[in-house]
């Protein structure tokens, strides 16, 4: 092992004493997590503990109550530049995989490029997600799968140095599900880093992931 | 025509249903019994009054699924006719035989006349035509010609307003008129454009993609509202010529007075495309938070649209009121200058009162609320200050934009 190898690394992503309050209700309290370059973390935990919300205050969608949250060393929440900043180092798929349905996947595709300065899907990427299938098809058209693959693709361009993956194996069937798992894993090989939320252990075991077990809610 | 914002909302309430419902089509009718009539059944009952309940029965399933949706449509219109007959007859002293005169010996006025009840009746007739209801009904072992009957019949009912103008007017020989010009509308609800072949855009900043977005979603979601909106611009275009002719009009006495007219009569024409540029606004909303779009360039993206479809409309009214004004090159374009103003400080304007009401229960009874005050801020201005009125608006309308929140 190298001396720069041995050096400890800054997180790509940190997220300190989270607090998430929805409808009157606290959903996260006091969370913490790092995700370091190169690492794959699956946020576990039982329905409603608040791993969605925690996913969509990474992914700058939820404002949260108190915390702080960064990617690449921006403040998610902080300054105008400092947001756009971590945000355009975010790739997010949501859990509801719900863009607006009059787009088609092309135009869904071409708003991410445009946002983060970078070109097309890569042929790889197009190859492994079917994406060229979906190009033509609007968002409404789509299957539950379809429409998920569209929103994994509009993810991975550019590619963002962190994936915000929200249950990303519901709807794909075999096929693209492995594509999945090989996406990911070249991603992080690449230096990039996955923060996802599932419940299925056999994919976070495919995919090397650390686990990070949500807590319970908390009470009121 | 103050109805519009009504059947703007209720086109897309009847969208939703219909794309929500192919699965789950109208009660299905008996189908007709084949064979002779007239053998008494089991129970007693002829053959030939099952025939007849069977039909019945096929009518009302049919004028359910397909022809009430139309005609609520048509109510709307009908509504907008009797406001514009209200303007049109009323102040000015006209008959309808002045006007169907007018539209006969000058081909401005009856190309004016002509095109907008093609362009307020086309999605009407579009539904009674290609209901996907309609077209699921017709896969069913029903009869063919009762649909086609009661079909026609609602596509002549639906035009009472027009058929009565015309037969006031000139008698059999505006039958003649209708005739030609259902002819045309039948052709033009029947035609479908070819799907276009979806290129990848290449959209250089996020601020040209959004804008591109929201145009799509006009062009995806609001076809028909823009088509109607296009019939209600050329009226409106229509009676502000009106006003400038009848009054004898010229230079910037008449442009105030001309784009105060359109300024008030478009409001039905663009109220309910604002909901669905909205509706846009919103379903982007968390992709432009997680791909960090700045607010601003959000907004701008919504009165980009908006002052698209205000400049628009209020360009196919400018041409309209030229034809029937038939103003001089000097009044023609202080009455250009004075309209396009006032339409982009509408559009600021416009966005402000939408994006203020985004997050209200009412939002879409507040938009027409906001479109209303807005017209009537650009008639003050326009009163008060004469064509200058258009640089207040605009000011004001860029003013209250500033100030909002995406």
């Amino acid at each position: 092992m190298s001396v720069l190898e041995a050096l400890p690394r800054d997180p790509l992503a940190r997220i300190d004493q989270l607090a998430v309050r929805r409808g009157g209700r606290t959903v996260i309290e006091g969370v913490s997590l790092a995700v370091d370059p190169g690492e794959i973390v699956g946020v576990v935990g039982k329905n409603g503990c608040g791993k969605s919300t925690l996913l969509g205050c990474v992914a700058g969608v939820l404002a949260p109550r108190d915390g702080r949250i960064t990617v690449d060393g921006a403040s998610v929440w902080g300054a105008r530049r400092e947001r756009v900043a971590a945000r355009r180092a975010l790739g997010y798929v949501p859990e509801g995989a719900d863009p607006p349905g009059f787009l088609l996947g092309g135009e869904l595709w071409a708003l991410c490029a445009a946002s983060r300065g970078a070109g097309p899907p890569s042929a790889e990427l197009r190859a492994a997600l079917g994406l060229d299938e979906l190009r033509a098809t609007a968002l409404e058209r789509m299957s539950l799968g379809q429409r998920r693959r569209a929103c994994l693709g509009a993810a991975f361009i550019g590619p963002p140095k962190l994936l915000v993956l929200d249950e990303p194996d519901n709807g794909l069937d075999a096929k693209r599900l492995d594509a999945l798992v090989a996406l990911v894993r070249a991603h992080a090989a690449d230096g990039g880093a996955c923060l996802l939320a599932s419940h299925d252990a056999a994919l976070l075991d495919q995919l090397g992931a650390r686990v990070h077990a949500m807590p319970d809610r908390p009470a009121g | 025509m103050a109805d519009a914002p009504e059947g703007s909302s209720q086109e897309t309430q009847e969208t939703r249903e219909t794309r929500e419902r192919p699965s789950a089509p109208p009660e299905r009718p008996s189908a007709p019994p084949a064979g002779p009539p007239d053998r008494p059944s089991a129970t007693g009952t002829t053959t030939t009054s099952l025939f007849v309940m069977a039909h019945v029965r096929w009518a009302d399933v049919w004028t359910r699924a397909v022809i009430l949706p139309a005609w609520r449509r048509a109510g709307a219109i009908w509504v907008g006719c009797a406001i514009a007959a209200a303007l049109i007859f009323g102040p000015t002293g006209m008959h309808p035989e002045d006007l169907t005169g007018l539209a006969l010996h000058h081909a401005g006025v009856g190309a004016a006349l002509g095109v907008t009840w093609l362009l307020v009746y086309v999605p009407t007739a579009r539904l009674l035509l290609r209901a996907e209801a309609a077209a699921y009904l017709r896969t069913l072992p029903g009869p063919r010609f009762a649909p086609l009957l009661i079909g026609g019949g609602a596509f002549v009912v639906g035009q009472l307003p027009w058929l009565a103008l015309w037969v006031i007017g000139e008698g059999p020989r505006g039958l003649a008129v209708v005739a030609l010009e259902s002819l045309a509308i039948l052709a033009l609800a029947s035609f479908r454009p070819p799907a276009a072949h979806a290129g990848w855009p290449r959209w250089k900043h996020d601020g040209e993609a959004l804008r591109a977005i929201h145009l799509r979603a006009l062009r995806r979601r609001a076809g028909d509202a823009l088509v109607r909106g296009a019939g209600l611009a050329v009226l409106a275009g229509a009676a502000a010529g009106l006003f400038v002719r009848n009054n004898a009009l010229t230079g910037q006495a008449a442009a105030a007075v001309g784009a105060a007219v359109i300024a008030v009569l478009l409001v039905p024409a663009y109220v309910g495309v604002l909901l669905v540029i909205l509706g846009a606004h919103r379903q982007t909303a968390w992709l432009a938070e997680t791909l960090g779009i700045a607010p601003g360039t959000r907004v701008a993206a919504l009165v980009f649209a908006i002052a698209v479809v205000q400049l628009g409309a209020s360009a196919i009214a400018l041409a309209a009121a030229a034809l029937v004004a038939e103003p001089d090159g000097r009044t023609l374009a202080w009455l250009a200058a004075v309209t396009l103003g006032c339409a982009l400080g509408s559009s600021l304007g416009s966005a402000r009162a939408l994006l203020g009401s985004q997050a209200s229960e009412t939002v879409a009874a507040r938009a027409v609320v906001g479109a209303i005050v807005v017209a009537a801020a650009a008639v003050l201005c326009l009163g008060l200050l004469g064509a200058a009125g258009a640089i207040a608006l605009c000011a004001a309308g860029l003013g209250a934009a500033l100030t909002a929140r995406a």
